[in-house]
Order: structure tokens, then sequence, then C-alpha cells
């Protein structure tokens, strides 16, 4: 039972698909409730990020505390937890998804519910979740809300006259659904004189104060001076300070059983406050840590290089005020033969990688290479040991190997019945195991499972499966297990001299054909230089396929300039930065492009 | 420094002529159609912007080039030539043996004007010929023929100009190359003292560049481009005209003295507009411009209006629109850039620049005596690739 103090507290989160109307719907509702006023709002709020806002996915967590007058006439306190929502952030999502008692699921009124949508619903009614639907964007001509709701009956169950028409945008029905919240999700419980339990969901870090925890406080109370244990990190810290987000921080007393809020406690490093991981009291801990606390772990890894070799220390430093604030990201020193000195980069995904590099780019300025991003082998050696490589460049003689085993994931992906066929091409080329297919609603969308290796879907496989449906196929995978298969490293030699980082490992059979695609992509990508270079793939030694990057015969303006040097320098000087986003590998320019090749083979 | 001698330092002076006849389609020069009546207003702001370059002092030493170039200078009536050059050999005095230069087109040029040329001291006649093939020469929108080029030609040499430079074309599109053959035989038979031969260059903005986007013209290729450009060295060297850069070829002592000083890097001043000049610290401070610290040279460019430069000339006695400070990085650049064109070469540097031209020797593209680099035949028609791999060692951008 709710305690006469939790229950006018209610703590949701929003589930969507990306621009189903998430960060919309979320401006209206503070704005709604006077958090912020209408003035003071930036779009999208809760995107605090430059890169939140342009891409229009959330990558942090954000929590908001709002204070909603109830037509019953009570005060409720809402908290939303605004949660990630790529794929490659699963876990947090889960955590995240932890730390309340429902969800809003918003769905947009001319799509339908979407695969990631549909992975993140299950997860929530796993953890117990009440869900209210929302059919969002009822505006848009295009727009069916009637079906999507039916929909949504028959996917989740959840009766369609359940589902609250809206659109966030022109604030039609988000009255209904904060009264929703108050009527149709539960208040929390939880026994604020048990020892303290309480749920990390996310932490960010502050130059001034250090690592500032997002908390849910489960049972028992959280105040000032409390000394706390992090019970999976086992780190011990003294609170020195709580508080709530509205939405900016401010300070409380104390932070009791079923409420939402943050933490300062002179933590230096995030990877001491660990999202799943449970708070107690040192003094009086409690037996039983919160369930579901996981060791987040890298799923691909690639090389980042500087292009400029000088780049080096800027380039370590700038990962280091990263890692900061991002606890999944890993990183360590990495020396190749053909781009000198970086760092080998462990990340949740290939978004995760993609925001990684873009910020290291964007807020430190440094001009980088990224090699093809990788999986983990493990490797059974015929002496018996095994190991782990992350990089096909590690990989022992081939004499030495008895087995190479690959990550596997069950893969599900929801697509209209038309585009069916290719996708489940798509599959089979990239190696795929089929499971099972499913209609919901029966004949019109189908939800395909498939058992396939990780490695093949970090390859292009996400941008073939946008092409190959029109953009209407969505994605969800998670990690299964490990399966040795005759994996082979496929090296690329060029102008004659092994390119390490450009070597990647592939299934057997699928080794000359990768490999000829390889080549001729690099030929295209690898400008013309002063002597004829070749490009060659190579299995164990043995070259599998070739292609020459013919030698540049004219490069010269044989013409008057008459006194206009400027123009002549000018032009010198565009090209000239130009050769500087290269990198030399022996006597030749390779541009990024071509470390990434391998992503961009159509197969 | 004084005024004067600060001039001294200048020993070149270009005079832009920008009135033309017709508009070629290739050209993207500053050129002015028709319109007689702006000849004497514009020479006689050319005097006035001549004053204003050359201050109160009067140089010892005289200029040692002087080139009047266009649009087509030969255009002028010889009084009003005859008017400028009075006023640059009063303003800044004309070195014994100067080379004085005047481009001109074929059409209308008799062994009369050409004698009259000579008289004014004017030696060197830079005649656009461009081809002699008619069709060509009717695709490029010349307003002559072959005939009248080849006439022109024994003008000026039975007037006595001893000093002539006919232009040629190639990597024309659809002129095989056996015509562009049967062509530059039929100049050398002329046997002119020097020879600029350029590729035909898309310009953007020119007509020829819309035709290309239209598709109406194939553009040229890199096959007649080599095909055409060694063919050439190698008739033109036969018949004793060096290489000397990468489109000019002359008898040995013939070589043009005033582009030799763009390519090595000396002062010059220039007038009329469109017109480029280059000036160290002391001209430019004394030209009024405000320059920085770092900067060991000023570039300064004039409008390109004929009818705007004349107005503003008169209201402020110069046509200047533009200018940009040289610094040292700046200045090496384009040491390397312009002195690479030549077959003589560039002294290099750097000890990072001599490793990877070592490796560009290797490759057949440089040779290396000491210091000095040059391209050789190969590595010339490369030469943009070679200079970008000798200079991209070089730190380019200022890091804080």
């Amino acid at each position: 039972m709710a305690s006469q103090s939790t229950s006018r507290i209610r703590n949701f989160s929003i589930i969507a698909h990306i621009d189903h109307g998430k960060s919309t719907l979320a401006d209206r509702l503070l704005e709604l409730t006077g958090t912020v006023s209408a003035r003071d709002l930036t779009e999208q709020m809760l995107d605090t990020m430059d890169l939140e806002r342009e891409r229009g996915i959330t990558i942090k967590a954000q929590a908001v505390r709002m204070t909603y007058q109830a037509r019953d006439g009570q005060t409720y306190e809402f908290n939303l937890i605004d949660t990630p929502g790529h794929v490659d952030f699963a876990y947090e999502v889960s955590r995240a998804l932890a730390a309340c008692e429902g969800a809003l699921l918003v769905v947009d009124a001319s799509q339908g519910i979407e695969a990631q949508t549909l992975a993140n619903v299950y997860k929530a009614l796993e953890l117990g979740l009440e869900i209210v639907p929302v059919v969002n964007k009822i505006d848009l001509p295009q727009a069916d809300p009637e079906l999507v709701r039916e929909e949504i009956a028959r996917v989740i169950g959840i009766p369609a006259e359940r589902s609250i028409l809206a659109s966030a945008r022109t604030g039609e029905g988000v009255d209904r659904i904060l009264e929703a919240v108050v009527t149709a999700l539960p208040p929390p419980v939880g026994d604020a004189e048990a020892p303290l339990r309480a749920l990390i969901f996310d932490c960010k870090y502050d130059a001034y104060r250090g690592v500032v925890v997002y908390v849910r406080v489960m049972d028992g109370r959280l105040r000032l001076g409390t000394q706390i244990r992090m019970m999976a990190s086992q780190g011990t810290f003294t609170v020195d300070e709580v508080g709530i987000f509205r939405p900016s921080m401010v300070a409380v007393g104390e932070l009791t059983a079923g409420e939402v809020g943050y933490l300062i406690a002179s933590i230096r490093n995030v990877r001491d406050s660990k999202v799943g991981d449970t708070i107690t009291e040192v003094s009086r801990p409690t037996r039983e840590p919160l369930p579901g606390y996981r060791q987040v772990l890298p799923m691909v890894w690639a090389g980042l290089f500087p292009v400029d070799g000088d780049d080096y220390p800027d380039l370590k430093e700038a990962l280091d005020r990263l890692q900061l604030n991002d606890a999944a990201l890993t990183f360590e020193p990495e020396t190749s033969v053909a781009l000198g000195f970086g760092f080998r980069c462990g990340f949740l995904g290939l978004l995760h990688m993609e925001i990684v590099q873009e910020r290291l780019e964007r807020e430190f300025q440094l001009n980088l290479i990224t090699t093809a991003p990788s999986v983990a082998y493990q490797v059974t050696l015929r002496d018996g040991r095994s190991l782990e490589i992350d990089n096909p460049d590690q990989l022992p003689e081939v004499g030495l190997i008895e087995t190479i085993a690959e990550p596997r994931v069950k893969l599900e992906i929801v697509v209209p019945k038309e585009h069916l066929g290719g996708i489940m091409e798509l599959c089979q080329e990239r190696r795929g195991e089929f499971i099972q297919l499913e209609y919901q609603p029966p004949g019109e969308r189908a939800l395909l499972t498939y058992d396939l290796p990780l490695g093949e879907i970090i390859h292009d496989f996400y941008d073939q499966l946008k092409s190959r449906s029109r953009g209407y196929a969505s994605m969800d995978y998670q990690l299964t297990g490990y399966r040795a298969e005759q994996l082979v490293k496929l090296d690329v030699l060029v102008a004659g001299s092994k390119v390490d980082a450009l070597s990647i490992i592939v299934h057997r059979q699928q080794a000359s054909n990768q490999g000829r695609k390889l080549v001729q992509r690099l030929r295209e990508v690898i400008p013309r230089q002063l002597f004829e270079v070749a490009i060659q793939a190579a299995v164990g030694g043995k070259v599998i396929a070739r292609e020459t990057v013919s030698a540049l015969r004219k490069d010269v303006l044989a013409k008057c300039y008459g006194g206009d040097i400027t123009r002549k320098r000018k032009l010198l000087e565009k090209q000239r930065e130009g050769k500087q986003r290269m990198k030399r590998v022996g006597s030749v320019e390779i541009p990024q492009e071509a470390f990434m090749a391998v992503l961009s083979l159509d197969r | 420094m004084t005024a004067e001698a600060s001039l001294a330092a200048v020993r070149s002076l270009y005079l832009h002529i920008p009135f033309c006849d017709t508009r070629c389609p290739y050209c993207d020069f500053a050129i002015h159609l028709g319109g007689d009546h702006l000849h004497r207003p514009y020479v006689e702001a050319l005097i006035q912007e001549l004053g204003y370059l050359a201050g109160s002092g009067r140089p010892e030493l005289g200029l040692e080039t002087v080139y009047l170039g266009g649009g087509t200078p030969g255009l002028l009536a010889p009084p009003l030539l005859e008017q400028l050059l009075e006023a640059v050999a009063l303003r800044f005095g004309i070195a014994q043996g100067a080379e004085i230069t005047i481009e001109a087109n074929p059409t209308g040029l008799t062994e009369e004007r050409c004698r009259g040329w000579l008289a004014l001291g004017i030696n060197r006649l830079s005649l656009g010929v461009q081809s002699l093939d008619d069709q060509a020469l009717r695709w490029l929108g010349r307003n002559h023929d072959s005939a009248t080029a080849e006439a022109a030609i024994r003008a000026a040499t039975k007037a006595g100009l001893e000093n002539l430079s006919c232009d040629l074309i190639y990597a024309i599109p659809e002129q095989p190359t056996a015509v562009f053959e049967d062509g530059l035989r039929r100049l050398l038979e002329h046997s002119p003292q020097h020879v600029s031969c350029y590729e035909l260059t898309v310009e953007s903005g020119t007509p020829l560049a819309r035709s290309i986007a239209k598709g109406r013209v194939a553009g040229p290729t890199e096959q007649e481009f080599v095909e055409q450009h060694r063919l050439a060295r190698e008739l033109l060297e036969e018949a004793g005209l060096l290489q000397y850069e990468v489109s000019n070829y002359a008898q040995l002592g013939r070589q043009s003295r005033h582009n030799l000083c763009y390519w090595q890097g000396r002062h010059y001043l220039a007038a009329g507009c469109g017109a480029h000049g280059f000036v160290d610290r002391a001209v430019a401070q004394r030209l009024g411009f405000s320059v920085d610290a770092g900067a060991v040279g000023i570039r300064y460019w004039n409008l390109r209006s004929a009818a705007t430069y004349i107005k503003q000339v008169a209201a402020i006695g110069h046509g200047r629109r533009g200018h940009e400070a040289i610094d040292r990085d700046q200045a090496e650049l384009e040491r390397l850039a312009c002195g690479l064109r030549l077959r003589s070469g560039v002294e290099l540097t750097a000890p990072r620049q001599l490793v990877e031209a070592e490796r560009l020797a290797e490759l057949g593209l440089l040779t290396i005596a000491g210091q000095r680099v040059a391209a050789t035949s190969t590595g010339i028609e490369v030469l943009d690739r070679l200079t970008l791999e000798l200079v991209a060692g070089e730190p380019a951008r200022a890091r804080s």
C-alpha cells in the first residue's frame, strides 16, 4: 500500500520511437504544469546537448519534477524520467523504467508501433509498469488514430478505448494525459522507515560539483550527511546535497521512499556511480540490493587515431574528459603500423560510437580517423589457451588457432508485410538464422525474429534495413551468446604493404566476395597518386582480389596567371587543407572514408 | 627608407589595357568591348595612376620590364601609346636594354604599326595566334583566321621585331592531335623567338564553362592534354625553343623577363583595371597600405571595370580594389609554387622538404642538385600535385 506521503507521487517515463513526438509531449507537460513557462521553454527542453537537439534523439536520461493540480482537487508530484531512445542504450532505458511505476506509450497516429518501442514496452511490462497509451499527432492529415488504437489493443492488449488521442503539437488531449497519470498510474510503494535502498538510473559529471547521481529512492530516506555505500561498486561517500529537478537542480532537505531526485557526494568518477547500482546506508544497510544490476560492457570496438600524430595527447585528454560523463566509453592505447598512435575504444553500439566521434571532432576540434568497427571474438588456441580480441589485427597466426567464436544476437524486426521479402533476404545475406515470423495485426505488419551474428549488424545493417523497407522497418536486438564459425581475417595491402587498420574478420564463404567489393570500394575512395597503386585483399597471405588506382597523369594548369599569384596560392592552400585530412600510409595518401569503406559495401 | 630608394626595388611594371573587339568564350580577364571613345580617358587615368604609384621621386635605376597586357593593347592608337610610354619613362625611368612587351591580335596588325611600336621602344610582341586551324579558331570565337595570323607574323618579322612571342592553345575539344601538330609545325616555320603554349582552361563563369555545363561541348580530356603537351614540347625543343616554364618556350636569351619576375617572386607595380601588383613593405607603406608586423609584402589588385576605374582614378588617384598582406609562410608557399613552374627549379630550405623531394626524385618526377630541385618533363605534367607534396610538410595551420 502506498503510504500517505507517497500516494500523491507519480513516477513515469515516456516510451516512444524516434520522431513520434516524445520531446514535444514532454515540453507540453512542462508547460501545462507550470514547471517551465512557455516563454522559457526552449524546444526539446529535456534534450540538453546540442547533439541531442540536432539529431532529435535523447542520449542522456533526464528527470524533472512537476506539480499538478488534479481534477480531484489534490496536488500531485510528477516525476518524469526521460529515457534514451536508441537500442545502444537499452540497459540504461531498463534502469530508468525500473525507477518508475508507469509509462506513457507514445505512438505516432500515422506510423503505428515500431520494433524498438515494442521492445521497451515489453521491458516496462516485465518490470510491472502500468502503461498509458497515447496516440499522438492526430492533427496530421495522414493520421489514422483508430487503426493505431486497434493495433495497440492487439499487440499489447490494452483496450482501444484506453488509448488517449492527442496532439502534443497543438496541445489537444494533453489535459487527459495529465489526468490519466493521476488515475491510471499507481503511486510508488515503499517504506520510508526501512533501510535505505535507492536506484541509480543515471549520472552526469559536473566540473564544479563532481558526479551528480540521479536516484529513485525505493525505501528509507536520503539526506544531507547520510553515509552511503554503492552496493556493486563498493564505494562509500557522504552525501553533501540532495535535491530535485525543476528542471534545474534545487536542493531539498531529504528524499524519501518513492521520490526521484539527485544526490551529490564528492564523487569524482562516473564509474563510482554505476547505472542500476543500489545505494544503501553504511550504518543501516539493506540486505537485498535492488534486482537488475548489470555491468555495462561495450559491444563494438574501433580504433580512433588523430590524422596529425601531434594531436595524440589532445585526443587522450579529450577521451578522458568524455569518459567523465560516459561510463560506457572505454579506451586503451593502440598502435597501428599504418595509423600510428591512437586508442582502441569500446562502445555500446554504432550510434554511441558516432556520438563519441562527433563530440571529439566538434567539442575538441580533433581531426580523426576511425577504423571500421569490430565486435569481440573469442579465440581458442591449439594449446588450449583462449583469448578475446576486439581488433582483427590482433588475431594470432592461423596455424595457432583452434576456433574463433563470434557473438550472436536475437534480432527482432517489425516490418510492413510488403517489404518482408527484402528484409528476410537481408537477414539471410547476413548469415541470419530464421526463428519466427508473426503478423501483428494479422496480415499487416510482420514481427520477424532472427538469430544473427552481431558483427553482421554493425556493418551497414541498419541503413540497409531502412533502405529496403523505404524507412518503415525498425529493429531491436539482444546479445545471446557466442558460436564458433569458419572465420578468417581479410587483410588489405595498399601498394604492397599490409594496412593493419583495414583488416576485417569475415566468414570464410564470404571472404572472396567481400574482398572483391572492398578493394573495388577502396579504388573509388583512394585518390590517384603520383604512381600506380595496387590495392589487394588477401586471406592468409593469399591474394584473393586486386584493383589498381592508376597514376595521376595530369595535374597542372598550363596557363598564364599574369600577375595574379594570389589566386594560384589560394587554390594551393585549399588543396593543402584537403590533403591534411588524409593519412599517409607508406607513401600513399588514404582519406578517412577508406577506413570505413567496409561499412558501405553492398553485398 | 626614402620613397626613391624604396622604388628602386621595383623594376617591373604591368599596364592593363582592357579593350577588345570581341569576347572570346574562354577568356576571364578584365576586358572592355568596343568603346573606342574610352581609349583616351582610360590612358589619361592610367597616366594619373602612374603618378600616384611613383610618388614624388624618380628612381635612378629605371624599369627593367614593362608589359602592356590586356585585353588588346595593340588596339590603342600609336599617339596614345606614345603618351603612355612617355609618362612611364618620366615617372619611373626605363633602364637601358629594358624589355617592353605589347600584346596584340593578328587582326589589323600591319608592318607599319609594328614599326611604330619599335620606334616607341616596344621591342617585344606577344601575338594572340592561338591556333592555325581555321575550324579551331572559329570554335575559339576568334575574329581572325589562320591566313591573317600568318600574315601578322610575317609583318612583324618584316618590320624588324626580333622578339616575337606567339600564343598557342592546345587541348581544344574535338581538335585531333594531328591537326594541332600541323598548326604547330606551320607556326614553327616562321621561327618565332618565343611560344606560350597554353592548354584550354575552362574558367568558371565564362561562356565556355556554361556550354560544358549544359553538355553542348565536351571538356578537354586528360589524354588530349598529355598527348599534345608532350608533342608540343618535343617539336618546340627540336626547333630550338626550350621549355623554361610549364607553358613557355624560348630561344636562348629570349625568355620573357617580365613573366620571370612573377615566377621568381620579385616585386612589380601594376596599373589599369583588373591589374595585380606586388610590392615590398616600404613601397606598400608609401602607397598607404596598413602593413601588419608579420607581412613581408603586399599584393594588391585594381577594380575590373574600365569605366569605374576611370571614375575612381579621377576621384582618388588610383584604381585599387583590394589587397592582401603576405606573411612569411605564404611567401614561402608562393616561392615554391611559382619557382617549381620553372624548369630551372627552386631552392628547398626545410629538411622535411628535401626528404619528400628524394621520394619524388625516385619516381622520376624531380631532379635534385644540392638544395635545388626542378621538375622533370613528366614531373611538370603533374606539377600541382608535386608542389603540394613538397609543401604539405610545411606548418599549415597556426595551432593554439
